[in-house]
């Protein structure tokens, strides 16, 4: 099963041009959570400053480690728009540690996904960031069917 | 800081931001530009394919759209300080309003309150019309440079 949702996961995720171009992966997808890595890249590493160094870049992968939470905590695929995230920054990332999301749909209703997410980097009690999204649910028949049977791995070309 | 001191200083003499903006190597993986119009700063995210996050619709990342408002805000800071400092990031909120479609994007940030170490800022972001932004956020920034948020 975890497998099953690992596979779901990493298709969704493989799907997304801006994905691609930051190597994001997802390493651990089961019933309840998400693990997905942004790994250490040149492209994201500054010569010239040592501050900052995942300025803006610790959002995206938030967003993304919530939004594949989403996908285990329902039973059909459904892409759910984000309604709103909020990221507390607790310190500063380095750029020389690939940085990790946990996240977690922790309650699903009719409408409305609620989830949480850590970010660390080399030691998961200690995380740099917390955030909590809200996604709203499409209503069922209103995702792209392509696109789902695309996630569900069912073998129809996009 | 003194590159950065030096930047700042060049680039409010020249009008061209893009070398404070190079700084944060993201910025540039991203795209983002800004200009300056009297004493306004609007961020510009142009159309580009490799900022989609929904391929159906097809939709801007909503990452990709949180983390401009951001750089938004911490540029728009950078530049307004007195004595320049990439401001560090306490919190940051964002809600979003509209699909974000794929086309260029602009941003603007608000400094509601600056203090002495804190800074309160709001941003919005719109493609067609302001009147009708996409998403809206509102952040907090660690300005004293010699602060240390570990």
């Amino acid at each position: 099963m975890s497998e099953q949702i690992l596979q779901k996961c990493q298709r969704f995720i493989g799907a997304l041009a801006h994905m691609r171009k930051l190597q994001m992966q997802v390493i651990k997808a089961d019933e309840k959570s998400v693990t997905v890595v942004l790994p250490v890249q040149g492209q994201l590493v500054s010569n010239e400053l040592d501050t900052y160094m995942h300025g803006g870049v610790l959002t995206t992968l938030v967003d993304t480690a919530t939004s594949l939470s989403t996908i285990p905590a329902l039973k059909e695929y459904e892409l759910c728009p984000t309604l709103d995230l909020r990221i507390d920054h607790m310190s500063a990332p380095v750029a020389s540690q690939p940085m990790y999301a946990h996240a977690e749909c922790y309650r699903v209703t009719r409408n409305v996904l609620f989830t949480r997410a850590t970010v660390y980097q080399d030691n998961p009690s200690k995380p740099v960031a917390y955030a909590i999204s809200t996604f709203m649910r499409p209503g069922s028949g209103n995702t792209d069917l392509a696109f789902k049977s695309l996630v569900d791995g069912v073998k129809e070309t996009i | 800081m003194d590159l950065l001191q030096q930047r700042v200083n060049q680039a409010h003499a020249s009008g061209n931001y893009q070398p404070v903006i190079d700084l944060i190597p993201y910025a540039g993986v991203l795209g983002v530009h800004c200009e300056r119009f009297g004493e306004e700063m609007i961020f510009r995210l142009p159309c580009n394919l490799d900022n989609i996050g929904n391929p159906t619709i097809p939709a801007i990342h909503g990452g990709v759209i949180a983390s401009f408002m951001e750089l938004t805000a911490a540029f728009q800071l950078t530049l307004q300080l007195e004595h320049p400092a990439l401001a560090k990031i306490i919190d940051f909120s964002v809600d979003y309003m509209r699909a974000g479609l794929n086309r260029d994007t602009f941003a603007m940030c608000t400094v509601e309150r600056q203090g002495r170490r804190v800074a309160n800022c709001s941003i919005i972001a719109w493609q067609e019309r302001k009147s009708q932004p996409i998403a809206s956020a509102r952040g907090h920034f660690l300005l004293d440079s010699f602060s240390s948020l570990t």
